[in-house]
């Protein structure tokens, strides 16, 4: 469905100096600075998957994006979606994609809603029956009859996020880009809007490709990541891979009823290789982190509660967040 | 086409719905264009009644002049306006949303606004030529008629590349209100007699930016000052060759759109 070959986005800036001795001598010789936006990027994707595309701010996600749907044009690399090259043929790629920026509209602002909805109708040519139809699905899943008279400037963030997909998928599309659909939105937003993602993806067969800071979104609706970081793709695989490599830190925190005095080997009592857990205490407070692969929490737990008096624990497993951090911070997966 | 059309109908449609909810401006925008019309006439009379006849044109000659030029530029202002703001949505990253839709990306510029406030321009062109027709000994037949008709088309076609042209230099330069605003008001030397200017203007407004042949040479060869034939002739190459160059340059400057970061 979509295939990026080598795909790469420079972008020229002129730099120049501060004050205003600065700027008149950039006025007259600016420093040319040539940044690299997307660098060497390669993937494909498939049919119906729901992809994950996340990132660092700045690293490359927004501009792949508008390179896929045809807003940006590559430096130099290729790009098919659906056998059309988006930046030559916006016209044909227009009608096969939809889209939605989270932080932008794409309904009319001044008119209320339901006017977007037959404007868009006649833009993409939809037929009557078509259009009945899918009104009917996107008020099941979307909920929109409820605010669909009122104009889009006084819709909530949540109903403008809602219509906005339902505005992106009047036409059925077959690639549906949603760059951050679920930023601003509140936690019974946010689930609803996922489940309506889950539910079109399911209906349609609609390829899914999501940017997003949210990892729960990540998790809730994605099977495969692309991590992107300074322009390159340092990670292409299933969510489940990831969280099996860097997934298997775990951490027990203790509250300990007096202070711990006296050496003792914890290491030895738990039969492990000392290297292998990192120990930390904190006066009353005591924090075991280890490998669920070489160690399991029942056994940690048990060492502890037999030699101290605990009057509280807590298990902290490594959520996709960490793993995510991690990666950017080592800059490879 | 006919997929277009109907766009442009509907879009008309909204336009028109959205205007009845703002009544005021439209009130405020019509009122202002007319106190600029009428001072723009009090000029004209003001300079002949001091000077009866200017460089062999009469006053009648002037305000059929006058009123003709209204007739393209209003037609231009009613109908493509929008262009004006392409720069701005260059800079805010708003193009984005014209090339995700299956039209063309200049149509729906286009068809965003209407600027109803020109049917001011255009009524006052109106009055001023028929004002002026029966005063001039212009002989109209069905030609002349087509004619007219033909030359404020493609006048109003000057205008909208030269517009077009210098909206596209937006893609490049973060401020290029200057540069459209300047070139745009060199056309009012075209509600005068392009004869009365020095050599270099006349030759500035005629071949390099051709608003001469906006009003000015049309309505002379109107009235039969000038061959008709001639004028029409370079009209439509001078029409021609600058919107090819203005909608290549649209093209060019989306091609280097690089739109915002989020």
């Amino acid at each position: 469905m979509i295939e990026v070959r080598h795909l790469s986005k420079s972008f020229v800036k002129y730099e120049k100096e501060k004050g205003l001795w600065g700027m008149i001598k950039g006025f007259v010789n600016a420093k040319k600075v040539i940044t690299k936006a997307v660098d060497d990027l390669s993937f494909s994707i498939a049919k119906g998957e729901v992809i994950g595309y996340i990132g660092a701010n700045g690293a490359g996600k927004s501009t792949t994006i508008k390179m896929l749907t045809g807003i940006l044009t590559p430096s130099s690399g290729e790009v098919t979606v659906d056998g059309v090259i988006p930046y030559k043929d916006r016209i044909t790629n227009a009608r096969n994609i939809g889209v939605v920026f989270g932080q932008r509209t794409q309904l009319w602002w001044d008119l209320p809603l339901i006017e977007s909805f037959t404007i868009l109708k006649d833009i993409y040519q939809v037929s009557d029956a078509d259009y009945t139809e899918r009104m009917t699905l996107f008020n099941e899943i979307l909920h929109i009859n409820e605010f669909l008279k009122s104009p889009v400037r006084t819709l909530s963030l949540g109903q403008r996020m809602r219509a906005d997909i339902a505005a992106s998928l009047l036409h059925n599309p077959k690639i549906l880009y949603l760059d951050e659909p679920t930023i601003g939105l509140d936690v019974n937003a946010k689930k609803n809007m996922r489940e309506a993602i889950k539910k079109m993806n399911a209906s349609f067969q609609t390829t899914v490709i999501l940017t997003t800071h949210d990892l729960d979104d990540i998790e809730e609706l994605c099977q495969r990541i692309l991590i992107i970081d300074a322009g390159k793709l340092i990670y292409d695989g299933a969510l489940s891979d990831i969280k099996t490599k860097y997934g298997s830190d775990c951490k027990v925190s203790f509250v300990l009823k007096e202070p711990w005095k006296d050496f003792v080997d914890l290491a030895k009592m738990m039969d492990v290789d000392p290297l292998s857990i990192t120990v930390t205490l904190n006066d009353d407070k005591l924090e075991i982190g280890f490998d669920k692969r070489n160690l399991s929490v029942a056994t940690v737990t048990a060492t502890i509660m037999k030699h101290f008096e605990v009057s509280d624990l807590s298990i902290q497993e490594t959520d996709i967040e960490a793993i995510v951090a991690r990666i950017y911070r080592e800059g490879h997966a | 086409m006919k997929h277009y059309l109907n766009i442009y109908v509907k879009f008309l449609a909204q336009h028109l719905k959205r205007m009845l909810q703002y009544r005021a401006d439209f009130l405020i925008g019509a009122g202002s264009f007319l106190v600029i019309q009428a001072s723009g006439i009090l000029f004209i009379a003001l300079v002949f009644a001091q000077i009866p006849d200017l460089n062999g044109w009469s006053l009648d000659e002037m305000i059929f002049l006058y009123g003709y030029f209204q007739l393209p530029r209003g037609l231009d202002h009613l109908l493509t306006d929008n262009i004006w703001l392409i720069p701005s949505r260059v800079r805010r990253g708003d193009i984005d949303r014209y090339l995700l839709r299956p039209i063309n990306p200049l149509f729906q510029v286009i068809v965003e606004r209407f600027q109803i406030e020109a049917f001011g321009e255009l009524a006052i062109g109106i009055i001023l030529v028929a004002y002026a027709i029966p005063r001039l000994a212009i002989v109209w037949t069905p030609i002349t008629i087509l004619l007219a008709l033909v030359f404020i088309l493609l006048g109003s076609l000057i205008y909208t590349s030269i517009k077009l042209i210098t909206a596209s230099i937006g893609f490049w330069v973060i401020n290029s209100m200057p540069i459209m605003t300047t070139i745009y008001n060199i056309a009012d030397f075209s509600k005068y007699p392009t004869t009365i200017f020095p050599k270099l203007v006349q030759a500035l407004v005629t071949y390099f930016i051709p608003f001469a042949f906006v009003s000015f040479l049309p309505a002379t060869a109107l009235m039969n000052k000038a061959d008709s034939t001639g004028i029409l002739v370079g009209s439509i190459v001078a029409v021609s060759l600058l919107s090819l160059l203005a909608y290549r340059l649209w093209l060019k400057g989306l091609a280097s759109y690089q739109s915002v970061g989020n």
